[in-house]
């Protein structure tokens, strides 16, 4: 049996915003992130951790750098204080606004701390653009300012990362770019991600922007967000894929700081460096087990190339490589809906062997990997139907007439997930509309969920809803409750004609 | 108190029997392969009935909350089939399905040519897959069954570790033990073992290497005798340690063995109820490969 192997470390630093512990004097939230595991920190200037007009600037300067370096501790200055600059108004003066002086001088100073801490980069935004100023006004003002801080940093050997921020002149990875490419591409500027930002204003989301940005990500915020409000959420309460974003970092071997960004969570702050710890340590997990699977894969597909006669084997194995959690445990935590992780490997196993095999051996293929497979292999095969449904519109006739076959034997039996792994794509695509119909009733007969059906919208028609109907009426009759799936059967059939 | 059936034929239970499975603590089980009452009379009959112990068998136990695993073989009475016995060409691609976790039953029932050759090429099977091995004692001549029944697994060259010797009574467990096989006791309401025979030779042998099973079938049997077991001997002074190994912990190391042990609890099915259900054997991952 092939252990699996340690899970690597990340190439680039977990690090906690201290914006996010704005209830704990600084030195005890750095011993508090360093406990954790964290390798770094996001540190906000200004109220209440680190004045950047102290007096005594220098002296605390130098006292910080001594305790992150015992706490082992890499940083990013961070430059969002709302009202350092004006006490009346958030984040003003900007660096579109009209005068923006003092914003310049600031950032500035951030440069000399950056350089006195030995940090990696200093970030920092655009700002919102003031009422009645077009957005050619704001470039204009912008890109002479940012020239400026750009210049002076270089002078002190010190990165700056411009960070897209939403309802700001620089919105997205692409206004970045821009303002980077007006600038003349300078070495030094580069650019910030919030992998939550980017649910709410990227076209490409996450991975699109982490990818467009590429070589010139100089720092990450990490956070949760939902696609329609700039709230920054603990991991696993908005829509953030964190095992897609920490995998594209990977792929690109992001090597810099990833820090947790929530501003709004210091009352909760030692809390929430736990929590956001786990979810990331699970979501490195998947990352590695995602690449596993991957690797798998592409180990069996050339196994089976050179020897077909290989596969039944690799095939009962797949398991003990893969794993075989359930694909969505959050919305299927039984796997029977979505099926295991394991399925969808072999699934994707018999995808690859479509482009290897002559469609007669593909056909004599799935037939025997079925017959002679336990439950788990089987819903592989109806997974792997799917996957050679999903790729060709046009499968050969013998293909799909082991695949209907298998379908129809999976479709009989009572075990649960089997059923349900074989109303997905390939069904939708080629099971007959009586069979279909039987399939549909018979999940809500075993309390399956409709969810496990692909184009269940599509091919519903009046006659279902008669069968459903008429079900319902069965359950009325014995006094039984009526499943959810039911009325939704009812519902949606409501505007398809009956066809067969 | 946490229950590991090792050797129970649910095939033959009803669901009634998993609900008070479950209410007794039983959260994993071993169903080995073995003849079904009716005489098979051909190789088919038996792979239906192997797909039927992996798929079906163990989605009705999950269904109720138990882990099912289990055991494969050609049983020593059909051995004596020359229709069955090309089902040996079948076996090794069972024995690297999910949750198969021992050759077995083999052994002897009638000490026949046919029956030592079958036993011969399965514990050579056991090897090649590094999987233990469940032997039955036949129920007529047990004791002569025993000797000859460990000289062919010491001859097999497969360690005893890796060897469970079931039905095991006052007259052969001293020999099993002495082999340094594992000694399967199953406890019967009039047969073979029973319940407080069970606590005296736990007294007299000890706990290690013992395995207490119910071996219920579609015969006169109950398939809550490990439980009883257990009342048995808390109410004759072990302590629930010493339970919680004959149990539990034996089984489990003694089928750890198979890297083949899926012991987390079913999803829907509540994991308090079932400590250190996912924990190794005494520091030991003997639940190897992936558990999840």
């Amino acid at each position: 049996m092939t252990a699996a192997p340690p899970l690597p470390p990340m190439p680039f630093s977990l690090g906690y915003g201290t914006n996010g512990f704005t209830d704990h004097p600084l030195p005890i939230a750095l011993e508090l992130l360093a406990e954790q595991g964290y390798g770094a920190v996001a540190l906000t200037l200004g109220h209440p951790h680190l004045d950047p007009f102290a007096e005594d600037l220098d002296a605390q300067l130098q006292a910080l750098r001594e305790t992150l370096r015992e706490l082992g501790l890499r940083v990013v200055i961070e430059t969002g204080t709302r009202f350092l600059l004006d006490p009346r108004h958030k984040h003003k003066p900007a660096l579109v606004d009209e005068e923006a002086a003092t914003r310049v001088s600031f950032l500035c100073r951030a440069v000399d701390i950056a350089a006195a801490l030995d940090a990696e980069c200093v970030s920092f935004f655009s700002g919102v653009l003031p009422d009645g100023a077009s957005p050619e006004t704001g470039w204009q003002r912008l890109i002479p300012r940012v020239a400026e801080i750009v210049e002076y940093a270089r002078g002190r050997n010190v990165l700056v990362a411009v960070e897209p921020e939403p309802g700001m002149l620089v919105e997205t990875v692409s206004d970045a770019l821009r303002l980077r490419a007006e600038l003349d591409e300078p070495d030094n500027l580069r650019v910030t991600v919030d992998i939550g930002h980017c649910v709410v204003v990227e076209p490409d989301g996450v991975r699109g922007a982490l990818l467009q940005a590429g070589p010139l990500l100089a720092n990450i915020q990490l956070d949760d967000m939902r696609p329609h409000a700039h709230e920054h959420l603990p991991f696993g309460e908005g829509t953030v894929d964190l095992t897609s974003a920490l995998a594209t970092l990977a792929e690109l071997d992001y090597r810099g700081v990833a820090a947790v960004e929530l501003p709004r969570h210091s009352y909760d702050g030692p809390g929430l460096a736990v929590r956001s710890m786990g979810a990331l340590r699970s979501a490195w997990e998947e990352v590695h087990a995602m690449k596993e699977r991957e690797r798998w894969l592409e180990e069996s597909t050339t196994a089976v190339a050179a020897d077909p006669a290989s596969l039944p084997r690799i095939f009962a194995l797949a398991a003990r490589r893969v794993g075989r959690k359930p694909l969505h445990p959050d919305t299927d935590p039984t796997g029977v809906l979505f099926g295991a992780v394991s399925d969808h490997a072999r699934g994707e196993l018999i995808g690859r062997l479509g482009g290897l095999l002559p469609p007669d051996q593909l056909a004599e293929t799935l037939l025997g990997l079925y017959n002679r497979g336990d439950s788990s292999e089987r819903r592989g095969v109806l997974r792997g139907l799917s996957a050679l449904a999903t790729a060709s519109p046009a499968l050969p006739g013998v293909v799909v007439g082991v695949g209907l076959r298998l379908t129809e034997e999976a479709l009989r039996t009572n075990e649960t997930s089997l059923v349900a792994a074989a109303v997905g794509p390939f069904a939708a695509a080629h099971l007959d509309q009586h069979s279909w119909r039987h399939a549909v009733l018979k999940l809500v007969f075993m309390g399956i969920s409709l969810r496990a059906v692909t184009d269940l919208d599509e091919r519903a028609d009046t006659e279902l809803a008669r069968m459903a109907s008429d079900y319902a009426a069965e359950r009325t009759a014995a006094g039984r409750p009526i499943p959810d799936d039911v009325h939704l059967l009812l519902r949606s059939s409501s505007g398809y004609s009956t066809s067969s | 108190m946490r229950i590991f059936d090792p050797h129970i034929h649910m095939t033959s239970r009803t669901t009634n029997d998993y609900e008070a499975l479950y209410a007794s603590g039983v959260r994993a089980l071993v169903e080995p392969a073995f003849w079904l009452g009716q005489p098979r009379t051909n190789v088919g009959s038996f792979i239906d009935y192997f797909d039927s112990l992996l798929g079906w068998e163990r989605f009705r136990a999950a269904q109720f909350g138990i882990r099912h695993h289990a055991t494969i073989a050609l049983n020593p009475k059909e051995a004596n089939d020359p229709r069955c016995v090309p089902v040996l060409e079948e076996l090794p691609r069972y024995l690297v399905k999910e949750g198969v976790v021992a050759v077995g039953e083999i052994g002897y029932d009638s000490m026949t040519p046919a029956e030592d050759e079958a036993f011969s090429r399965q514990l050579e099977l056991a090897r090649e897959y590094s999987l233990p091995v469940m032997v039955h004692t036949p129920h007529r001549e047990k004791l002569a069954g025993t000797h000859r029944t460990l000289d062919v697994v010491r001859e097999s060259g497969v360690a005893p570790g890796m060897v469970v010797v079931d039905h095991l009574n006052e007259t052969n467990v001293e020999l099993v033990k002495e082999a340094g096989a594992w000694m399967g006791f199953s406890i019967y309401p009039d047969t073979k073992m029973d319940e407080q025979r069970m606590v005296a030779i736990l007294s007299r042998y000890g706990t290690e290497r013992v395995l207490v099973n119910s071996a219920a079938d579609w015969g006169r049997s109950d398939p809550l005798k490990t439980r009883r077991t257990g009342e048995a001997m808390l109410a004759a002074g072990f302590t629930a340690d010493d339970v919680d190994q004959v149990l539990w912990r034996n089984p489990v190391e003694f089928y750890g063995q198979s890297g083949q042990l899926i012991l987390d609890p079913i999803p829907g099915f509540d994991a308090a109820e079932l400590p250190d259900a996912a924990a190794g054997f005494e520091g030991n991952s003997v639940l190897r490969g992936a558990r999840v």
